[in-house]
Order: C-alpha cells, then structure tokens, then sequence
C-alpha cells in the first residue's frame, strides 16, 4: 500500500474536538434544562428552587454552541443557507432538522424563564413542555447526525440517540450540581440550595449512570459478536488507541467510580462526595463524546 | 442540462432514457500497472491540494515470498445512484446530473463536511484555505465529477485519456453500441462495498475481495506505511480540516490532550482567516 504514499491517499478526519464540545455542551443544556422542568412541569414541588437557575445555565450554554457550530464550517457567513427552507435546505438531511431545533429551542427556554421568573404557573408549564420536548429534540438530532452514516461502523447503530439523551441527562445534572455549589457561595442565605436537595439530584444523576451502564454493555455485547471491524473496534476500546476516552474516561472516570460513591450509604448524601460524584460524570461523559465522533472517521480513514 | 436530481430512490435518473446519457466506468484492474499514471494527470488538472486526491491507489501485497501478488485498486467517486452524500447534504450543494455525474456548486456549499463523512468510499476531500490558485475555491467540500467539462465537449475523463495500460473505459450505458456496455455486459464486473448500497457506477473487473475489503486495508498496512501516515499527520498543516486527525502511536492520556491542544490551536487559527477573508 506504499502507493498510498505517492498518490496521497490519505483521508482525513472532518470533525473533531470542537464538535465533540459541542454535542457536549448541547447535551448538558439539555440534561439541566430537563431538571428545571421537573418542578413547574411535573410536580415534583422541592425541585423548583433550582429551576430558574438551571434554565438559564441552559440558555447560558445554548449561546456558545452555536458559535462553536458556525466558526467550525468551513464558510461560517454561509450558515443561513441551512435556514432557507424550501430552496436551498434539504429536507432529508439531519442536520436541517437540528437547525430548526437549536434554533427553537433557546426561544422556548426564554419564555419559560420569564414565566418561572413571574411565578406564572400555568405559562411557564406550557411552555415548559414544549421547551422540554425541543431540548430533547436537539439532543436526539445530534446522535442522529452522526447515526445516519451507514458507513460508519461504531456510530451507526439505533441505541446512538438513547445513548446521547442518557448522557445529556447525567451530564446535565453534573454540571448542573456543580455550579448550584458555587452558586451558593455569592447568593445570600435565603436563595442557596439546600445540600440535601444537590444530594437528591444526584440521586436522579444515579438512575442516569446506570441506565448508561445498561446501554453499554449491550454496545459490548454487540461488538463482541460482531463482524470484523466489531472486533477491531473492541480491541481498540479496550487496549488501543480510543481506551483513554473511551473505556479510562467515559466507563471507569465517568460511570462507574461515581456510581460506587452514589451507592454507598455513608456517603452518598456529603456535599464533598456528591460533588466529586457530579464531577466526575459531567467530565466522563466529554470522553464518550470524542469516542463517538472520532472513532468512525478512523476505521475508515484507511480505505 | 435538465432538472437536478437529489431524489434517492436508487435508480439512475437517465437509465433507459432515450436521448440521454448514463455515464459509467469499468475499470480492468487485469490491465492496471499501478502507474499512478490517472493520480498525477488528475492531480496537476484540477489543483487538488496536497494531501488530497480525486483519484487515488491503493496497493497490497499479498502472499508469502515466492507466490506473491500486488493487488492494485484505483479509487475514485463511483458516482453513485443512490449516494448517500446527497442525502445528507443540508444544503442541495451536491446534487446528481441527470447524466448520471454527482457534481459539487462551491457557491452553495457551507463546508459543514456531513457529506464526506457520509461517503463510504472517502471520495470527497476538503479544500483548504491556501491554494495555489487563489481564484480557486476554498474551504469547501470538492470531490471528482467524472470531469465533466471534459466529456461535455466530446473527450473523455483525464484518467481514461492518461491510463497507461488502457484499463479504464469510460462510457455512456445507455448506448448498448458503446465500448462501455459491451466490456460491461461480457465481463463478470463487481463494485466496491455493495453492501452500502449505494449502488456505485464505477465497476471493476477482477477486482480481489482481500483488497475490497476495508478491513483487509485496514489491518494490513504495513509498519511502515502506519508511521509515515502519522508522521503526515502530525506535521499537516493545510486547515482546519486536519482537525481530529488521530495519531494512534499517541493515545496515552497525555497524548489526547496533546492532539486535543493541536486540534483547537488549528480551530481557532484558521477561525479568523475564515470569517474574515473566506467571506462570500
Ligand atoms: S462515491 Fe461518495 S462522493 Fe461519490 S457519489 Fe458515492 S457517496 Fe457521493
Ligand atoms: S460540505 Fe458542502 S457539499 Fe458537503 S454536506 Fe456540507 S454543504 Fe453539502
């Protein structure tokens, strides 16, 4: 295969990190604006103190993505071709769809922080849900970007967007978590957020880490009774060049260290442990995101 | 020309059309010397950057000394019937012939790379942002279009003309008179990873599964070769479009920070260049 050499035929990968932080970030905008909506839509009452605050660290992170996402084509000022539906988008692209979401979703965000802010219940539940419905959108249209190329081996797989929705929430909550605690350190006494109820929302983080463990091992399993490229993606996962981001930071750093911590009962209420806990998921879930960007573009980059 | 096609319903928009032409190739890989010959007269053609290439070779060697063989394969856009990269372009910027060419409009293009990505066949590449000529496009996908300016005006593709051992032909399917047609319909021709379906139109005679295969390729580079091409790798400083560019010798914990350093220093370098002077 010298003649690769001569010819050139080398083939490079189009996206990188800066794709892998932005389906990051857009994972934990989602991940934290579905805990704000826990109390205002759903109910849950000892939720809505943190729900202002989590839909606006939402909208907070929903205005880099799309910076990221623009400075990362190759024409940015060209961005508003994507936008002019019929003529030059193209429907059957994944990418027109999360267009429409990334740009819905900030508009439905706003509004129903304003109407959390006004204490209007009724408003900010409606548009709570449609919020909630578009955040889980974006999400599930990023895992499907990437899904929707057959060739492409480790990616193309159905669990992709439950797997990208999973980490989305517990990302979410991790980041989320964590800056409610410095948070706490510049707001007066009668706004912070209790400890008790960061330690409750690691609680819901757990359920997060292993439904996550649950999709991966069948990940696992299918590449182990998988065709050839399976067994060389296994091989890599584990012993070769992904098993830093894959299996060190994403399964050992960002799943399983924090689960042993949420489950041990001594320990899992500690503000100390749960935000270690937090941290360690939100970072985590940054390596399963390069994994799934990177992975494909290096299977096939020797073809 | 008539109306664009970005339809996928995998059937050739001129296939038995009279008065219209599908464009196909056949390439005898029992005729093929592995000259490079197509490579370079493509090359200087059509200012394909370095480190790109519309067409391309690959070899193996297959066998243990002395019953040997070099399998060559020359790769290029198989100009699909049902090509995944239209599918996924967000933009209409590539878009199929209905004379059976997938051709690219640099006007249109936002230089998102979904369509490379989706390519099975790694037949699309990026322009940067330095080229030779500057009047030339940058920063936008590019791929090979059967060069179609060429067979408008009646000559036939550069690597057909510049084949050395005239194992490329070149055609129209829809004329069962054409040299094409004929060494298609007497010869047991195959196409590159039908299991994609993207129903290829480029066919190869004799082509060898071993070499077919992308996972063959993939595990049998040599030592070599896998050094050169990280070395590539590292030192490319062509564009953004180098980023993410895995250097597998590389991929301790340190080294992903060091190619994630790499990979933002490229963004946000090439950031400033693209706004600013790529505007229109
Ligand atoms: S080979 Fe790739 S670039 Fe060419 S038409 Fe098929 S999918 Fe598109
Ligand atoms: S890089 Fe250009 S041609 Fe390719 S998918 Fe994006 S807009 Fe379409």
């Amino acid at each position: 295969m010298e003649g690769q050499i001569i010819a050139n035929g080398f083939h490079h990968a189009y996206w990188g990190f800066p794709i892998a932080t932005y389906f990051w970030l857009v994972g934990a905008s989602a991940g934290s604006f579905v805990i704000s909506t826990l109390g205002w839509v759903f109910g849950v009452k000892k939720y809505k103190p943190t729900a202002f605050f989590a839909s606006n660290m939402a909208i907070a992170l929903l205005m880099i993505v799309p910076l990221i996402l623009i400075i990362d084509l190759g024409k940015p000022f060209r961005f508003f071709h994507l936008l002019m539906l019929p003529s030059f988008s193209h429907w059957s692209a994944p990418m027109i769809w999360g267009s429409c979401f990334i740009l819905s979703y900030p508009v439905g965000m706003m509004f129903y922080s304003y109407f959390v802010y006004k204490k209007n219940e009724k408003w900010a539940r409606i548009l709570g849900i449609l919020a909630v419905v578009l955040a889980l959108c974006t999400h599930w249209y990023t895992g499907v970007v990437i899904q929707l190329n057959p060739s492409r081996l480790p990616n193309h797989a159905s669990v992709a967007p439950i797997l990208f929705l999973t980490g989305a929430y517990v990302s979410g909550i991790g980041l989320l978590n964590i800056l409610l605690w410095i948070r706490n350190r510049f707001v007066g006494p009668k706004s912070q957020v209790s400890s008790g109820l960061i330690a409750d929302m690691a609680r819901l983080m757990l359920y997060g880490i292993v439904f996550d463990l649950f999709l991966l091992w069948n990940e696992f399993l299918q590449m182990t009774y998988g065709l050839g490229e399976e067994h060389t993606m296994l091989y890599d996962v584990l012993l070769g060049p992904f098993r830093w981001p894959y299996f060190y930071l994403e399964i050992i750093w960002g799943l399983v260290i924090p689960l042993i911590i949420l489950i041990i009962p001594k320990i899992n209420r500690q503000l100390f442990w749960v935000l270690l806990a937090s941290f360690m998921c939100a970072t985590g879930v940054y390596g399963m995101r390069i994994w799934w960007v990177m992975a494909s573009f290096y299977y096939q980059g020797h073809y | 020309m008539g109306e664009r096609v970005y339809g996928f319903n995998g059937v050739s928009p001129s296939a038995g059309k009279p008065g219209r032409k599908r464009y196909a190739m056949v390439i005898d890989l029992r005729r093929c010397t592995g000259c490079n010959a197509c490579t370079a007269s493509c090359k200087t053609a059509y200012d394909v950057p370095l480190g790109e290439s519309r067409i391309w070779l690959m070899e193996a060697e297959v066998g243990e000394f002395p019953n040997t063989k070099r399998n060559v394969l020359p790769r290029l856009c198989n100009q699909c019937d049902q090509p995944s990269c239209i599918r996924n372009c967000p933009t209409k910027a590539t878009f199929k012939h209905p004379d059976g060419f997938v051709l690219q409009r640099y006007n249109r293009c936002i230089g998102c790379r979904t369509c490379m990505v989706a390519c099975p066949y790694n037949a699309r590449h990026f322009l940067p942002e330095h080229r030779r000529d500057p009047r030339n496009p940058r920063n936008v996908a590019d791929k090979c279009d059967f060069c179609i300016v060429r067979v408008t005006r009646g000559l036939a593709p550069i690597c057909v003309d510049s084949c050395t051992g005239g194992a490329m032909i070149f055609g129209d399917m829809n004329d069962p008179e054409s040299e094409v047609s004929r060494v298609f319909l007497e010869n047991k021709t195959f196409t590159l990873r039908p299991e994609q379906g993207n129903a290829p139109q480029v066919f190869y005679i004799g082509l060898n599964e071993q070499i077919a295969d992308p996972e063959f390729a993939f595990h049998h580079r040599s030592a070599q070769l896998h050094a050169r091409y990280n070395t590539f790798k590292r030192n490319s400083e062509v564009g953004g479009e180098m980023a993410g560019n895995i250097i597998d010798t590389d991929m301790g914990f340190f080294g992903l920070v060091r190619q994630a350093l790499r990979n933002y220093k490229t963004f946000f370098k090439d950031a400033p260049h693209k706004i600013f002077r790529g505007l229109f």
